[in-house]
């Protein structure tokens, strides 16, 4: 039975909090299923019945067909987002008692825990006390905990907080690997961008709910190409007009960019008619598909389930830290 | 292998490892042994003392020097006590006793005076000495014969017999005593030492974060039992280990403290009645393997039970800080049975000793007191083995529902309100 994760819905609630509402989904094997949505929406409480650290009190949650329960457990490699290890034991210890507790050999979890160190430079590091470790190294003692004992599902939350670039390319890699033997990847984070840049279905939760979800492609073609970007030089005043007729709406404007959502029956020429007129040049300019922040704004707010504007604002902002810190690597 | 024992392993393995067991597990014993030994050696340390008498009666001096320990040298002398303190303070005397004139008198309102350096009676007696000769003295001064004389200054022998089901036995009662007071105390500091440890340990592994890992891998409970029994076979290996040097340590100490102890004949006041034991053969005469087997399965049980509750209080907090008002219901049960012992000791067939030494929360301490001191019938002992395991199912069934919600919350310091909806909603 390939490991499909179905989904069907699940509720939980936390005393008078409905944390998790009638979510259904389902993430297919050899695909990287993205679950997103801010802090507080619901993600964590969803994987944490996928791992059966809690019981839906409502819905089902099946892995290949079957309830999942201890004997699924021993199949899902788990990074919480909150990362922890035992910080007195040795590295390599600690990664072979963790792979006995998935039901491992002891042989076999010793193989596996020294082919994954040596994939990630660290078989020097097996003797160590993870406390002696820096922060990335024991990131990456924390991945191989996850994938050790090969398995059919992979659940990501957050993977990538805290890793320098090298190694989120690396971990990009190895998540690439696992897709292409057949693994089921879910990939949990509030970043759209490295969602976008990675998955190929995604679920938008909001307050509990999924609001949105479907193939990467889908989702992007379902909101159309309504999204203008002109890169130009001189002075943005010819924006101005355009804006107050409610013929666009501003996502993103820097120094010589602008990123606009066109109005509905405004032609994208309109636009540029406007930016040929008013700017001194015109260096790039394209209709495109909106960025997935955007759609996650649109979905959220179309919806019926009302969303706390507080959350979609943070939502903006670690979005637009993330273009920050992105264009700073750059 | 079953996950529970797989973790119970490591946790085991983790802590034998450590230093801390090792320093444990060799110095406690040796304190132990010494906290007997040393007051041994100090009482048997018979370089004799040099007093000086001052009598100012005339008549008692000679009487006082007999009376005191053989090996102490009296000096007569009529110096003022200003000299005496002098030669005092610098080592010259080890003591001054001055009886007045007046201590004849057979009205008794004159006292005699010793001066010293400190210290309880140094002179081991020297109260009683004094005593026993004024007495005397003040007898044969009101015309007393000397038959009655000797009738009031001789010993009268009491000899207490343990009466058992298996026959009578000689005078042990306090060694008994000791036993029982020995082993409730090892008992209690057990049960609080490991029972921490296991509220430490969820605490740590709670705050590291690596619960949400463990518990993607197993269930809450296999994790909790885990922990408990590991560290209940710490327990149980450091209990052993001590037991076994102890013995070791008395059987090879035994004949250096017979060597050392004090022989009553010489170093006792002739007459004072007063007999000293040899605390290890008076030990050895009251342990029976019947307690010992008890001691090890009213630890265990009574760990189990403890320790159960100790990890729900763990998991309701983020630091150990935190836990102060929380485990004040697990800590003080185990600490009430401390205040009853010597009542149970003093009485161990009395309806409340039978009633404490039976309820589960008690029974690991005062089951084992009653045990020491007197012959309790095997039922009781069965019976609250029986409630004892009874009660620890329950607990823990309680606990790891407070136990599984608990790991997973964050933040909010939980209340005892909190620990009740966790009872009932998870």
């Amino acid at each position: 039975m390939p490991p499909v994760l179905c989904l069907e819905n699940v509720t939980k609630r936390y005393g008078q909090t409905v944390a998790v509402d009638g979510v259904s989904f389902t993430a297919e094997p050899g695909r990287l299923f993205g679950l997103l949505g801010p802090n507080g929406a619901g993600k964590t409480s969803t994987i944490r019945m996928v791992t059966y650290i809690t019981t839906p009190d409502a819905g089902t949650v099946t892995l290949g067909g079957e309830p999942v329960g201890p004997p699924t457990q021993a199949r899902m490699g788990y990074l919480p987002e909150e990362r922890g290890l035992y910080r007195k034991l040795k590295v390599g210890e600690q990664l072979v008692y963790l792979a006995q507790l998935k039901g491992m050999s002891e042989a076999a979890a010793k193989t596996a825990v020294a082919h994954w160190l040596d994939r990630f430079d660290a078989a020097s590091w097996a003797d160590k006390r993870t406390e002696e470790l820096s922060k990335g190294m024991q990131q990456k003692v924390q991945f191989i905990s996850t994938v050790v004992h090969d398995p059919e599902l992979v659940i990501l939350d957050e993977p990538f907080s805290g890793l320098d670039p090298l190694n989120a390319d690396l971990l990009v890699e190895v998540i690439g690997e696992m897709r292409d033997a057949g693994r089921t990847v879910l990939f949990a984070s509030h970043r759209m961008e490295s969602v976008e840049a990675l998955c190929d279905d995604l679920c938008l939760i909001a307050g509990g709910q999924a609001v949105l979800q479907g193939s990467l492609r889908e989702v992007k073609r379902r909101f159309g190409r309504d999204t203008v970007t002109v890169a130009f030089a001189g002075d943005s005043g010819w924006l101005g007009p355009l804006t107050e007729a409610g013929a666009v709406r501003v996502l993103s404007q820097s120094e010589g960019q602008a990123v606009l959502r066109l109005g509905a029956g405004t032609p994208p020429r309109a636009v540029l008619e406007a930016a040929l007129a008013g700017a001194e040049e015109i260096d790039r300019f394209e209709v495109h598909e909106p960025p997935l922040v955007d759609i996650f704004r649109q979905a959220v707010t179309g919806s019926e389930f009302g969303v706390q504007s507080s959350e979609l604002d943070r939502l903006g902002e670690t979005n637009s830290e993330l273009r920050t810190s992105n264009s700073e690597l750059r | 292998m079953n996950k529970t024992l797989l973790i119970a392993k490591s946790e085991y393995l983790r802590r034998i490892r450590s230093k801390w067991f090792i320093v444990a597990t060799l110095a406690v014993p040796l304190l132990g042994v010494a906290s007997f030994a040393l007051p041994l050696l100090a009482f048997s340390d018979d370089s004799g003392e040099r007093i000086a008498v001052v009598d100012e009666t005339g008549r008692l001096g000679e009487a006082v020097a007999e009376a005191l320990p053989e090996n102490t040298e009296v000096v007569a002398t009529d110096a003022p006590v200003d000299s005496l303190r002098a030669q005092i303070l610098d080592g010259r005397l080890d003591g001054a006793l001055v009886l007045p004139e007046a201590l004849l008198d057979s009205v008794g309102e004159a006292r005699a005076a010793y001066y010293a350096r400190g210290g309880i009676d140094p002179q081991g007696g020297l109260r009683r000495s004094v005593r026993e000769v004024v007495r005397q003295a003040r007898a044969e001064a009101a015309g007393a014969s000397p038959a009655v004389v000797d009738a009031f200054a001789s010993d009268v022998a009491l000899d207490r017999v343990t009466v058992s089901a298996d026959g009578d036995g000689g005078d042990d009662a306090l060694g008994r005593f000791l036993l029982a007071n020995f082993l409730a105390l090892l008992i209690y500091i057990a049960i609080l030492i490991y029972g921490m440890l296991v509220m430490r340990g969820v605490i740590e592994e709670k705050a590291n974060r690596i619960v949400e890992v463990v518990a993607s891998s197993v269930r809450p409970f296999e994790l909790m039992m885990g922990k408990v029994l590991g560290i209940g076979a710490v327990g149980l290996s450091q209990l052993l280990a001590w037991m076994a040097l102890m013995a070791g340590m008395t059987v090879a100490a035994g004949p250096l403290l017979v060597m050392l102890a004090p022989d009553p004949a010489t170093a006792m006041p002739a007459g004072a009645g007063v007999d000293v034991p040899d605390p290890a053969a008076m030990l050895s005469g009251v342990v029976s393997p019947g307690l010992v087997v008890a001691f090890v399965l009213f630890f265990i049980g009574g760990y189990l039970l403890y320790s159960a509750l100790f990890a729900a209080v763990g998991s309701a907090v983020d630091q150990e800080s935190d836990a102060q008002s929380l485990q004040a219901p697990v800590v003080l049960p185990i600490m009430l049975p401390v205040f009853f012992l010597a009542i149970v000791a003093d009485e161990p067939d009395s309806t409340l000793a039978l009633v404490l030494s039976l309820f589960p929360l008690s029974s690991p301490i005062l089951m084992v007191v009653r045990m020491a001191v007197t012959d309790v019938p095997v039922w009781q002992v069965a019976l609250a083995l029986v409630l004892l395991g009874a009660a620890f199912v329950g607990v823990i069934a309680l606990a790891a529902r407070i136990y599984r919600v608990g790991i997973l919350m964050y933040g909010k310091k939980a209340t005892f309100g909190d620990l009740w909806r966790w009872l009932r909603t998870a």
